[in-house]
């Protein structure tokens, strides 16, 4: 419901509400629901997604379901506002891991386990490392509902066969890449560093090849202490070797992603490699068209790193995007429905990958082959279909006062502020 | 307690002076050209950027001018939703003043007239909210649209902006009402007119540019807004210019021609009031804070 | 005689409005700053809690003497600036109409237009460096020991012209009376400007101070485009704290703590301003009571 009109009324209803709301602090109305109400649906706004998420309600029953779309950034404080009064959506889009701990351990997302072991085949449906995204406590809360994302190693092929030069498989062969391109006048690694969450991308595929993933979920479900893992600052004193070499240029803070920045540098050939989440192909395929078309878009797994635990193949990004259901809400059975049925039929799981979408649905190589760009979605979806553990972001994975924290002082790390001891302690000391 | 010094805004400027033809002000020339950099530089980014194509904006020299002037990132800034924020900017404009004036004349009017106690502790109140910066308040603000159910409207944005800009525009109207000679209020008390009627055939018309200036200074206000709108809205549906703005750097990821684009658009309504009315338009900005 | 007045009626719309949506969350934001809000359910009532922690909060702390450094220099550079532009315009001369006019252009633009322009100008590898190679090894955005200094530049360039406006508006108000004077007894144009301008413009000066202290503290849009109060923190200043905690930390009771905090100083920095320079208050330089 969208109200935009009727200043005066709402003025009336304004000082009586905020009266009451004065006296006893409580939240407003409730807003309440009869069954024949249809199934509220929480979604980001996507041009290409929405399209196809409409349609999948238009087979479901295009009166029992109701979509609604918000832009990306503000969706989690719309969705916690909502979630946290009685306009709550029936169904709501989101990252899956500790950002949707909160929700749960609010009482707020409903346990989906029962649905899953009642159809084993939806649950076969998904790759299991992906549909674990979403899993709390041993308990399933969210339901796979588009593309995966990891992150992967872009670099410049045209900028590499100038160099002589390969792709890196291991730390070392990207160390003795920067000073290749260093020589040569070109920023080896592209780093949209004015946004800590590129930042973050390195120190987590780090630490992963380094200690395994135990210890970033140790943090996670244990508390900020776990910061103190001497695996921590190993990790990240790697990674500082990495930025004291210049391997990120010298103005790399400055450098923006949302503005383009890093992407057009790696497209111009201006850098040589460039750290992103999958969906930087789309976007290279908008933003720099003939770069991709010559084929000179280039993409390898994160490098290994020699003597480290992690577990080889191990990817990290956003494993995809869940529907999570709301507990107590009257539409609870209908809504359960269309999450059972409506997220696996062949024309949803066509229209994602015909969009450019690697779905996280099993079995689909075939059906990869024949889209537009197979080379790159096949290779994606190996990728995570093979990795060992796919491990959320950080800051969706982290409780959002911590995930902010842990980003401003990654931010200083990266700028030499902070030493691997005192980035470490300073996570781990907080309050 | 205030910032702002009051001066009764009827009192003119002396005449112009007839200077005498003195030596040139060699320092002021300098400094003025010096500022006039300043100032042009960016605008002829802005301007001469939003005209070229990605390609040239990426490699080309950006102070020359463009090479190939294209109008194509207006086209696709005006396609990717302009509209719907420009209209909800005139909106939120239009609402908010009409509220502030609504509110206003017949308060400042009471105030300028009334003896009555609650009046005077009421507008010592307001007074109070001229040193309340309103970003202090955006968390109870949120609280309280949300509580009211006004999250993600236009209204949302509309209720706090006429609260903020309330005191100022008072004051303006107070000020420019206890200019009126007493008499003219006296004589209209003996032909028997109600303080309604007082209020239309002599306040309204008097108070005339007084009403001008806090209709610009609001409608400024409202229209720049920034952090009301980000805090209070969400959707598409409800996204106001500024806001806009700063989405398009998203939406248009490498596209900075067409985000150049989007903030010339963005100025281009209040450039034009300038073009016309400047005077008006610089009197109503600096509403309140002396003449 | 009686008088009709006008009964209290006429004020009181305006009042109520003013009392719930300015008022009210002024003292909202004390209570909140008492409570444990994570903006799901209802503020949770803790007490001193949020106090004690803003006593020891390393971040807050450096914010506040970010946002003390940033409010001194803002004042510092547009101060003069706007005082000379604002005493040059006032005169007649054509020349200067015109120039004035370019020189207001900038109070056009909306903060987020500013902030976006000029985010852009100065990227190191698309912007204005890329033409200008002289700029090329400054880090505008990027160098934490300069992105600050570039902030009070960008909100220098937003604010001067209105501060120029103001200190324009009271020059015309001097009496021509004074410069003829100052004339005879042979002062010199600078000599007019320091003795005579400059006095003459003591209570703008004030005004426009003090609008400028209070600004500056609670600059908080500039900050969020242009850098997001990076690189790092180094120009996070106590606004974008305050919102970065409560709108992306979802900390809502400590923010408003923050908040409660900007709101004293805010009002102190006002006072003492007034206190200092013997401003008279308000109601006493009204006139036509």
């Amino acid at each position: 419901m969208r109200r935009r009109f009727g200043t005066r009324l709402r003025a009336v209803g304004a000082v009586l509400a905020a009266a009451a709301l004065a006296a006893c602090g409580t939240a407003g109305p409730g807003a309440g629901g009869g069954a024949q109400e249809p199934v509220v649906i929480w979604a980001l706004q996507d041009d290409a997604l929405n399209k196809i998420e409409q349609d999948s309600i238009n087979r479901f029953g295009a009166d029992r379901a109701k979509l609604e779309t918000f832009g990306n950034d503000p969706y989690k404080q719309k969705l916690r506002v909502a979630l946290g009064s009685p306009q709550a959506p029936d169904v709501f889009f989101n990252w899956g891991g500790g950002n949707l701990k909160e929700y749960v351990d609010a009482g707020k997302v409903a346990d989906l386990t029962g649905l899953l072991e009642a159809n084993p085949q939806l649950k076969s449906a998904f790759l299991p490392s992906v549909l674990d995204g979403a899993k709390i406590g041993g308990k399933h809360y969210g339901i796979p509902m588009r593309g995966m994302q990891p992150v992967v190693l872009f670099y410049n092929k045209k900028v590499f066969a100038e160099a002589g030069a390969q792709p890196p498989k291991t730390w070392d062969d990207l160390l003795g890449l920067v000073d290749t391109f260093k020589a040569k006048g070109v920023t080896p690694i592209a780093l949209a560093g004015s946004q800590a969450w590129t930042e973050l991308m390195w120190a987590e595929y780090v630490l992963d090849r380094i200690a395994g993933s135990e210890v970033f979920q140790n943090i996670r479900d244990n508390g900020p202490q776990g910061w103190k893992d001497p695996k921590v600052v190993e990790a990240m004193t790697v990674l500082k070797g990495l930025i004291d070499k210049g391997a990120f240029g010298d103005n790399f803070a400055s450098v923006g992603y949302d503005i383009g920045g890093a992407s057009t540098l790696l497209a111009q050939g201006r850098a040589a490699m460039h750290l992103m989440g999958s969906w930087e192909y789309t976007n290279q395929l908008s933003q720099s068209p003939d770069f991709v078309k010559a084929g000179d878009l280039g993409w390898v797994a994160f490098p290994s790193i020699a003597g480290g635990k992690g577990q080889a193949g191990t990817v990290v990004g956003n494993a995809t995007n869940y529907y999570s259901l709301t507990e107590g809400s009257p539409q609870l059975e209908a809504a359960k429905e269309f999450v059972s049925t409506q997220l696996t039929t062949p024309e949803y799981v066509k229209a994602l990958i015909d969009a450019g979408d690697v779905p996280a649905v099993a079995g689909i190589e075939e059906q990869l082959k024949s889209a537009p760009n197979a080379e790159y979605t096949t290779w994606v979806y190996e990728l995570a279909k093979n990795a060992p553990v796919f491990q959320l972001s950080w800051d969706q994975d982290l409780p959002a006062d911590q995930a902010e924290f842990m980003l401003t002082q990654l931010q200083e790390f990266f700028l030499g502020n902070l030493t691997p001891q005192a980035f470490a302690d300073s996570l781990a000391n907080r309050a | 307690m205030t910032a702002v010094q009051i001066r009764p805004t009827v009192r003119q400027a002396p005449p112009v002076h007839p200077r005498r033809r003195a030596r040139p002000n060699l320092v002021a020339g300098v400094g003025a050209a010096l500022w006039l950099v300043v100032v042009i530089v960016p605008l002829y980014y802005l301007l001469s950027g939003s005209l070229r194509n990605r390609g040239e904006y990426l490699t080309g020299d950006s102070l020359s001018l463009p090479e190939n002037p294209t109008l194509d990132n207006y086209a696709t800034v005006l396609e990717g939703g302009f509209g719907t924020y420009l209209l909800n900017n005139v909106i939120v404009t239009v609402g908010t003043v009409a509220l502030v004036i609504a509110l206003a004349v017949p308060c400042a009017y009471a105030v300028a007239r009334s003896t009555s106690a609650v009046v005077r502790y009421g507008f010592t109140l307001l007074l109070m909210g001229l040193a309340i910066p309103a970003q202090a308040t955006i968390i109870p603000v949120y609280l309280l649209i949300t509580r009211l159910h006004l999250y993600d409207s236009l209204t949302a944005i509309i209720l706090p902006t006429a609260a903020f800009a309330l005191p100022v525009a008072t004051l303006v109207l107070v000020n420019s009402l206890r200019d009126v000679p007493r008499e003219l209020y006296e004589a209209q008390e003996l032909d028997g007119a109600s303080p309604l009627q007082t209020l239309r055939h002599l306040v309204l018309p008097l108070a005339k540019p007084a009403v001008m200036t806090v209709l610009i200074y609001t409608a400024l206000t409202a229209w720049n807004g920034f952090l009301f709108p980000l805090v209070l809205t969400q959707s598409t549906d409800t996204r106001v210019l500024t806001l806009g703005l700063w989405e398009f750097q998203g939406q248009f990821g490498a596209n900075v021609p067409g985000l150049l684009a989007a903030v010339t658009l963005s100025v281009l309504p209040i450039f034009v009031v300038y073009l016309i009315g400047r005077r008006f338009l610089l009197t109503g900005l600096t509403a309140g804070f002396g003449k | 005689m009686t008088t009709v007045r006008p009964s209290p009626a006429y004020a009181l719309p305006a009042f109520a409005f003013f009392g719930i949506f300015a008022a009210l969350p002024m003292v909202l934001v004390v209570y909140l700053s008492l409570t444990a809000w994570d903006g799901l359910g209802t503020p949770a009532f803790l007490g001193l809690e949020n106090w004690s922690r803003l006593l020891t909060d390393a971040a807050a702390r450096e914010s506040l003497g970010r946002t003390a450094v940033f409010i001194v220099l803002t004042w510092a550079v547009q101060t003069p600036v706007a005082l000379l532009m604002g005493a040059w315009s006032a005169g007649r001369q054509r020349n200067r109409a015109i120039l004035s006019a370019l020189f207001f252009i900038p109070l056009l633009l909306s903060t987020a237009a500013i902030a976006l322009l000029w985010q852009v100008l100065l990227d190191p590898n698309f912007g204005l460096p890329q033409s200008v190679t002289a700029l090329q090894s400054i880090g505008f955005l990027g160098d934490p020991e300069i992105a600050l200094y570039t902030v009070v530049f960008v909100v220098s360039w937003q604010y001067i012209p209105f501060h120029a406006l103001l200190y324009q508006g009271a020059a015309r108000n001097i009496p021509v009376v004074l410069y003829d004077a100052a004339l005879i007894d042979g002062a010199s144009r600078w000599g007019r400007f320091w003795f005579v301008t400059l006095p003459q413009l003591r209570y703008t000066v004030v005004t426009s101070s003090i609008l400028m202290m209070v600004g500056s503290l609670t600059t908080f849009d500039t900050v969020l485009i242009l850098t997001n109060g990076g690189p790092g923190t180094a120009t996070r200043i106590a606004p974008l704290y305050m919102y970065d905690t409560g709108f992306a930390g979802f900390q809502m009771g400590y923010a408003s703590t923050i908040a409660v905090l900007l709101l004293v100083l805010g009002t102190a920095l006002s006072l003492i301003t007034m206190k200092v320079t013997r401003f008279r208050s308000m109601q006493s330089q009204q006139e036509g009571q």
